[in-house]
């Protein structure tokens, strides 16, 4: 007996999104559910997790203010460093650089993907540290310089690793830009500058803010490079998480933690939507 | 303009023109070059740890960007078929899963497969015949499932803009022909989203490859090269590290060209 | 760790004199250099006789291609693995922790992977409370000797009569200076948060590690090491939390930073403490006149450790007084067992950081199982960190 039409095409849809559900239930939302329900649990004594329900963990989340004002301090300010570095290349890229030299320029940018940033992190720490850079300021008779384990080591690794990311999508948004439209504006007398603010700059805004958005929202997590070159200091949120899961053995207070974290993603996402709209006007703007 | 673009690209690759230099470093010191050698490529080769390190992460990397790569594909598809208020949830969901950092991720799987394994493990005990029950633990299953998850909600945005971009008149062309549905996704519709999917595999390679954090908590006793490479930062690292990432590098630029030259020759060809 | 390996095979007569220069520079350890000059294989070679003796217990079991040990910074001769290897032909993977906590923490996650491992004294009582460590097979370890075991530094190994781990050696937690950057010249953990302030401004370090850290902090405020007292903790953390910004970085793995000179002033354990002076002659090591830590590290084997049988033949093999007094040498942490100072050179046994005046170690405490596992100093660590 045929299976009538609209029972058939509902058993595909759902053996379509059957093992992405599944996947989405057993590793997103149930290890949601478990860190929401350790948060609200006591430390063992040994460490670990024991049973109860106490609001203590939430209570105690004022220990690690420090933690989270230097996060949302660095990452904004790591997205504008970004932005700052990026915005120029991206706009030699899509504007100036010829058409046979774009494509290699573009693969450069990506190419440092390709390298493990873990090792490209340590080359920093090399780099920064007494036998690089510092013993280069000796030479012209500057002692003792130190640029290891400080914050603006810390930036610098952030600008570092991050700028591929911020350079792509101004890039693109630069890329579909009409050049018809600066020609346009030049034979009308505009000066290149006013060019620049009053067409080239808005027309890449979608671009600008999808890179800062992105970058932003991934350095809120950052661990490893206020790790290597904080020196153990400069402590981001992600490193206050698996400080309490690695050594202190505090499971119920690193998922409050990580609880907060996660509310602190989604409410600086909805504001960098909401800015992304106003600017944007009623343009679409895909943050992801 | 010119120069400080200069600059920029100078200060992305010093750091990489330093790890390649010191690969080939005589000396066992990664910060200080004391004459050229290729030693340290074929202790890196023979380096067992090292070299299961780069194995472990090849087989996590490829399984977990396939797994995207079919599944998300699928479920692109699949959500093209749901209601509004259903499809409003999934895309809740793979937002979720794209913009919860990755430290979340790895901490909140270790605790739910801790608990999870602590439940069934007992159950599996008590119902196994022989002496030796299997146990559940992390391992390869753990770090799949934790990229998986990340890569597969990537994999699931990139198609599904393609698929939007899509014009529908073709495949309904296609069904008046009677075609059958299957012959239409094959014939019709793969091939427009083919590219799409091949990008999400890369990129969900790439990443899994190059993840440190989510493994660092869910990896058990497998080591992956991210952990190699961080527990060798801790224990002095050799220029063996270098070797490899030079390695890694140099394979990847490699394949970058190849894929290059054979999209060159299809797009040719047709 | 394999990448050691090579270092035995003798070199060219060029690649002799480079090392030797950069042996003379400082540069280098002689232990490297005995290393890549080949000179150390005589010694590799004459060692493995004395081992050959047990190598037929080693024989009976598979013991596999591979396993892997959880241990500290810099505590080990590379070589050590490298000659085991080619003993038995198990390749060993070193993994190196900056604290119990986090080696506790890996054991508590289970599946750390770990065949043995190097816990401090003060932890054992607490990971056989846990079941995380087995009572130790003593007829697996032949060359282990009880009798000639100090016992001042062995106790803890034993609980009710059953030995769970046994001693690796014993070392104290003080601190390395660089006197050619620091004139002040430093004598208690008083002077050391003073100085770390001032002098050494930017470039002072502490462990990443509860015990030594708070401990001496409390010792510079005039505490006992091992308090739990919340008003002394409290106490403790005020001060920490007025150095932090002053500190170059919170790392129990320093050895790199006063070598690249970096950082001038660290807490410091014995092991570091020699080697980092032997290769500076400027890097002293002080230990504290107000108090400080006075430690054993033991070996022990998880219970769910993947390759027992690994385990139990590489801890054999460094109970043999032969290897032992090589590891010694090369990592200058003093022995507990009296089969290995025997044989020490009198350069080791003269040494006032490997074996201090007991005046010196007088002030010093062991550290007390209740700091680990004490909810309080672990969060005032964390919270010092993320200060």
């Amino acid at each position: 007996m045929p299976l009538p039409h609209a029972t058939k095409r509902r058993l595909i849809t759902a053996a379509l999104v059957g093992p992405a559900s599944v996947w989405l239930f057993v590793f997103l939302v149930l290890p949601f559910i478990a860190i929401i329900v350790f948060a609200f649990g006591e430390r063992a004594p040994e460490g670990g997790y024991q049973a109860a329900f106490t609001f203590e963990q939430f209570a105690n989340l004022g220990a690690r203010s420090a933690a989270f004002v230097n996060t949302l301090i660095l990452a904004p300010i790591g997205a504008a460093a970004c932005l700052i570095v990026a915005y120029p290349v991206a706009y030699y890229l899509a504007v100036k650089a010829s058409p046979q030299r774009r494509l290699l320029l573009v693969s450069l940018v990506v190419v440092p993907f390709w390298t493990s940033l873990l090792v490209r992190t340590y080359a920093w720490m090399y780099l920064l540290g007494a036998r690089g850079i510092p013993h280069l300021f000796e030479f012209v008779g500057i002692e003792n310089v130190r640029l290891i384990n400080t914050p603006g080591a810390v930036l610098l690794g952030i600008v570092y690793g991050y700028l591929p990311l911020m350079i792509m999508p101004i890039y693109v948004s630069l890329e579909k830009l009409d050049r018809r439209l600066l020609e346009a504006s030049a034979d009308l007398g505009a000066k290149p500058i006013s060019t620049f603010f009053g067409i080239t700059l808005p027309l890449s805004l979608p671009g600008v803010m999808t890179g800062v958005a992105l970058v932003t929202i991934l350095l809120l997590g950052e661990y490893l490079i206020p790790q290597l070159l904080g020196g153990g200091k400069v402590f981001f949120i992600g490193n206050a998480l698996v400080d309490l899961f690695l050594q202190s053995r505090n499971w119920p207070f690193g998922s409050a933690i990580a609880v907060t974290l996660v509310v602190v993603v989604v409410i600086v996402l909805l504001v960098a939507m909401r800015i992304a709209w106003r600017v944007a006007g009623t343009r679409q703007v895909d943050l992801i | 303009m010119r120069a400080l673009v200069t600059f920029v690209y100078l200060f992305l690759y010093t750091p990489i023109a330093l790890v390649v230099l010191f690969s080939f470093n005589a000396g066992r010191n990664a910060s200080e070059f004391t004459g050229f050698s290729t030693q340290w490529y074929g202790r890196a080769l023979s380096n067992t740890f090292l070299m299961e390190a780069l194995r472990n992460s090849l087989i996590i990397a490829v399984t977990s960007a396939a797994l995207a790569a079919v599944f998300g594909t699928m479920a692109a598809i699949g959500m093209e078929r749901l209601g509004a208020r259903t499809r409003a949830i999934f895309d809740g969901l793979f937002a979720a899963a794209i913009v919860v950092p990755g430290v979340v991720i790895g901490i909140a799987t270790l605790v739910a497969l801790v608990e999870v394994f602590g439940f069934i493990n007992p159950v599996i005990a008590a119902l196994w015949p022989g002496d030796q029950p299997p146990k559940l633990a992390l391992g390869y299953g753990s770090i799949i499932a934790a990229h998986g998850l990340f890569t597969m909600a990537l994999v699931t945005m990139i198609v599904k803009a393609r698929i939007a971009s899509l014009g529908r008149d073709i495949v309904e062309a296609s069904s008046d022909l009677y075609a059958t549905p299957f012959t239409t996704f094959r014939q019709i519709v793969l091939p427009q989203i083919i590219p799409s999917i091949l990008a999400g595999f890369l990129l969900a390679f790439t990443f899994s490859f190059d993840d440190f954090i989510i493994a660092f908590f869910v990896a058990g006793s497998k080591t992956t090269l991210p952990i190699y490479v961080f527990a060798s930062i801790r224990r002095g690292v050799t220029p063996e590290i270098n070797a490899i990432a030079t390695m890694v590098l140099v394979a990847s630029l490699v394949l970058i060209f190849i894929a290059r030259f054979l999209m060159r020759e299809r797009t040719t060809t047709n | 760790m394999s990448k050691d390996y090579k270092d035995n095979l003798p070199i060219s007569a060029e690649g002799f004199m480079d090392e030797f220069m950069r042996l003379k520079r400082g540069s280098v350890s002689r232990r490297h250099f005995l290393g890549v000059t080949g000179l150390g294989l005589a010694t590799a070679v004459l060692s493995r006789f004395p081992g050959a003796l047990s190598t037929p217990a080693y024989a009976a079991e598979d013991l596999g291609t591979q396993m892997s040990i959880a241990t500290w910074p810099n505590y080990h001769d590379p070589a050590t693995f490298e000659n085991f290897k080619a003993a038995t032909g198990v390749a060993v993977e070193v993994n190196v922790f900056g604290s119990n906590e986090e080696m506790l923490a890996k054991l508590q996650a289970g599946a750390s992977g770990w065949s043995l491992f190097v816990p401090t004294n003060y932890t054992i009582s607490t990971h056989h409370k846990l079941g995380l460590i087995e009572e130790l097979d003593l007829s697996k370890i032949p060359n282990f000797s009880q009798a000639t075991e100090n016992p001042r530094f062995t106790k803890e190994g034993q609980i009710d009569g059953k030995t769970y781990a046994v001693p690796k050696n014993w070392g104290t937690t003080g601190f390395s200076v660089n006197t050619s950057k620091i004139k002040t010249k430093l004598s208690s953990w008083k002077d050391f948060f003073e100085i770390a302030q001032t002098e050494a401004d930017g470039r002072a370090m502490v462990h990443d590690y509860q015990l030594t850290t708070i401990g001496s902090a409390l010792v510079s405020l005039g505490y006992d090491f091992n308090s739990i007292k919340a008003d002394e903790l409290a106490k403790a953390e005020e001060l920490l939390i007025k150095v932090k910004p002053h500190l170059f970085a919170i790392n129990s793995d320093y050895q790199p930073s006063m070598r690249s000179t970096d950082a001038w002033l660290t807490m410091c354990w014995t092991n570091d403490g020699a080697q980092l002076n032997r290769d500076m002659p400027e890097l002293a090591y002080v230990l504290g006149t107000d108090g400080g830590e006075i430690w054993t590290d033991y070996y022990a084997i998880p219970k769910d450790a993947p390759n027992k049988a690994a385990g139990y033949a590489l801890l054999n093999y460094l109970m043999d007084p032969q290897n032992a007094v090589k590891e010694h040498i090369a990592n200058g942490a003093p022995s507990t067992d009296s089969r290995v100072i025997a044989l020490l050179p009198k350069e080791v046994t003269s040494n006032k950081i490997v074996y201090p005046d007991e005046a010196a170690l007088t002030p010093l405490e062991f550290g007390a199982a209740v700091t680990l596992t004490d909810p309080g100093r672990a969060e005032l660590m964390a919270r010092f960190k993320s200060a």
